[in-house]
């Protein structure tokens, strides 16, 4: 019920984050790799000294908006989807908890 | 800004989620009393920010830019259902995409989701209506520039780091200041473009 209010109420918001989704690969992926990103707090905290232990304590097979076996393009396309469907869901199962008694 | 695993020691892990929890009471309290449209937004706006999120512009050099997206949310739903709106993001990014830590769940949604929130939330209103559009462009960057000083605070009092806060805030402050002003066009833009497109979002942040 909710959902498809949702979908009624905020199609063209949801298609634009679509759209937005499938052109992410080119920011998040090919000019990051063009220029050699990091994340910046990487970078401060490679100046104070500090380690992430992100890669020793991994949980997830998609670190870093990457699936395994698929090119990294299309893995951060795919990510970003998986991304979208978790945050709606969860979204609207707050939607559920704040409904007013 | 997304604090990884490893970053902040454990003392400093538990009194971030006890706060970020704690606020997230209050914010669960008051959320529901909001309206019915800005409640229906939050999910959609979670996933745009996300999305958003993921189109960084990197720059030579080894930084970027893109929306952190907490004063955006606090301008389109109001502060307590944005805690939510940010939450959402922050515990599916750091969850799913271990993109930001668990044990730093709580340094960071205290962060992007009530210090930028809550920042963005109270400068916006400071404007008078005819002057929302810099209002907003104030929030952005006022809102990743305090995130970045409490990031600062939270790196500096942690013991994983030997320097202390004289190092630490000018480095998370003086680059996050900087970095806001791109918040701030971000949020300015896309709050004018739903002004003049879609006013009615606009009025759903009155929570």
């Amino acid at each position: 019920m909710r959902a498809r209010q949702l979908l009624e109420r905020h199609r063209r918001a949801l298609l634009l984050t679509l759209a937005l989704l499938v052109i992410s690969p080119l920011f998040g992926v090919y000019l990051a790799e063009l220029v050699g990103f990091h994340e910046p707090l990487d970078i401060a905290a490679e100046e104070l000294g500090l380690e992430e232990i992100t890669e020793e304590i991994n949980w997830t097979p998609f670190l870093d908006y990457t699936v395994p076996g698929l090119p990294d393009w299309l893995g951060y396309v795919v990510s970003g989807l998986i991304g979208v469907g978790v945050v709606l869901a969860l979204g609207l199962l707050l939607l559920k908890l704040l409904e007013r008694k | 800004m997304h604090i990884p695993d490893g970053f902040l020691d454990p003392a400093t892990c538990a009194a971030t989620y006890l706060i970020t929890i704690a606020v997230g009471v209050v914010a669960f309290r008051r959320a529901r009393l909001a309206g019915e449209d800005a409640k229906l937004l939050v999910p959609v706006l979670a996933a745009a920010i996300f999305v958003a999120q993921m189109l960084n512009w990197p720059l030579p050099g080894g930084t970027s830019l893109h929306l952190v997206g907490g004063a955006l949310a606090a301008i389109l739903v109001g502060p307590w259902l944005g805690y939510f709106v940010m939450l959402l993001v922050l515990a599916v990014q750091a969850l799913v995409f271990h993109d930001g830590g668990i044990t730093t769940l709580g340094a960071n949604v205290l962060n992007m989701g009530v210090v930028a929130v809550l920042t963005g939330y109270l400068v916006y209103k400071a404007f008078p209506e005819r002057w929302k559009t810099v209002g907003a462009f104030a929030a952005g960057w006022l809102s990743l520039t305090l995130a970045g000083i409490a990031c600062g605070i939270e790196l500096g009092l942690s013991s994983q780091f030997l320097y202390g806060l004289s190092v630490t805030l000018p480095v998370m402050g003086g680059w996050h200041a900087l970095l806001g002003l791109i918040e701030g066009a971000i949020t300015a833009a896309v709050y004018a473009y739903l002004k003049a497109r879609a006013p009615g979002l606009i009025a759903g942040g009155r929570a």
